[in-house]
């Protein structure tokens, strides 16, 4: 008799193993909605170890302030996937949220730094 | 301290230029960003020319410029593709506004950028592109072929020269400013 035992090797030669759908629990978007492409994230100083390697992989990326884009082009994760991840890791409390760009209306004191920076450049 | 970060959305039709005005003032090379989208998501009467994909992806375009330690702007490149103007919504919330790029051989392609930001009340500016050589018309006749409003700034640029993209950028802010002043609440 033979028994069929996993290495715990997720990554075969193939390709992934689990699909994304899996890795978010089939949730199609972030339960914070205010996260926006340009949104600014950056990891919190908690131990990564009981989390899934792609979840490191953005706890890692988040080194310093890094926007969800950004995540998503460097990891090739695609955008809807990349949010609700990063979610995940906000509400678990391995990250911290900038202040979103979505605000409806600017203040002009932002505005004016934006200005002040762009005439530098 | 938190990061704040700040949006500017890059628009015009196929082809205008949008990637290489992001790439002359980026800080990093321009990054591309997938979003997957499944047939449900996509107006049936749309898929024209993806006949029998279940799935299509959207490619974004974007690049960055770091203003202060606590505040970074974004330039997002729209998708070209007339069937992803749902993705313009996610872009254009929140944004400072846009640039809209016009390539003079094709004004028509920069049509529906145009109506789109004026219908929404987004502050936008005209960049005509002149990578493409001697434009044949006139600021008046531009404006006349995008039925533009008199307060739309319109500026000539080159999307590959520096100095020109910061221009650009910065008569959008000064716009965005100006309507913020003139629509606040006394």
């Amino acid at each position: 008799m033979t028994l069929e035992t996993w290495d715990g090797d997720d990554e075969s030669a193939a390709g992934r193993f689990v699909p994304l759908y899996v890795l978010v629990n089939g949730r199609t978007a972030p339960r914070d909605s205010t996260l926006d492409l340009a949104t600014q994230v950056v990891a919190l100083p908690v131990d990564t170890r009981r989390l899934e390697p792609e979840y490191v992989e953005i706890v890692h990326r988040c080194a310093s302030w890094i926007s969800v884009a950004e995540i998503g082009a460097y990891l090739h994760l695609p955008l809807a996937i990349t949010k609700v991840m990063v979610d995940v890791l906000v509400e678990q409390g391995y990250l911290r949220v900038g202040i979103p760009a979505q605000q409806k209306i600017f203040d002009l004191h932002l505005l004016d730094s934006v200005l002040a920076g762009l005439e530098r450049l | 301290m938190d990061r704040t970060s700040v949006k500017i959305v890059v628009a015009g039709g196929f082809g205008t230029g949008k990637t290489t005005l992001v790439a002359s003032v980026s800080e990093i090379p321009p990054l591309t960003t997938e979003e997957i989208l499944t047939e449900a998501s996509v107006g049936v009467d749309d898929l024209t020319g993806v006949e029998g994909k279940s799935t299509t992806t959207v490619a974004l375009d974007f690049g960055r410029i770091t203003i202060s330690p606590d505040v970074v702007l974004y330039l997002f490149g729209t998708p070209g593709q007339d069937r992803f103007w749902f993705m313009w919504d996610e872009l254009a919330q929140g944004a400072v506004g846009a640039i809209v790029l016009v390539d003079t051989r094709r004004l028509d392609a920069s049509f529906p950028a145009v109506d789109y930001f004026e219908r929404r009340g987004i502050p936008f500016v005209t960049a005509v592109n002149r990578f493409f050589g001697e434009c044949a018309y006139t600021e008046e006749e531009i404006r006349g072929a995008l039925e533009l409003d008199p307060r739309t700034p319109l500026v000539w640029c080159d999307a590959r020269d520096r100095p020109s993209s910061k221009l650009a950028l910065i008569t959008l802010v000064r716009h965005a400013m100006a309507k913020l002043t003139a629509t606040a609440p006394a």
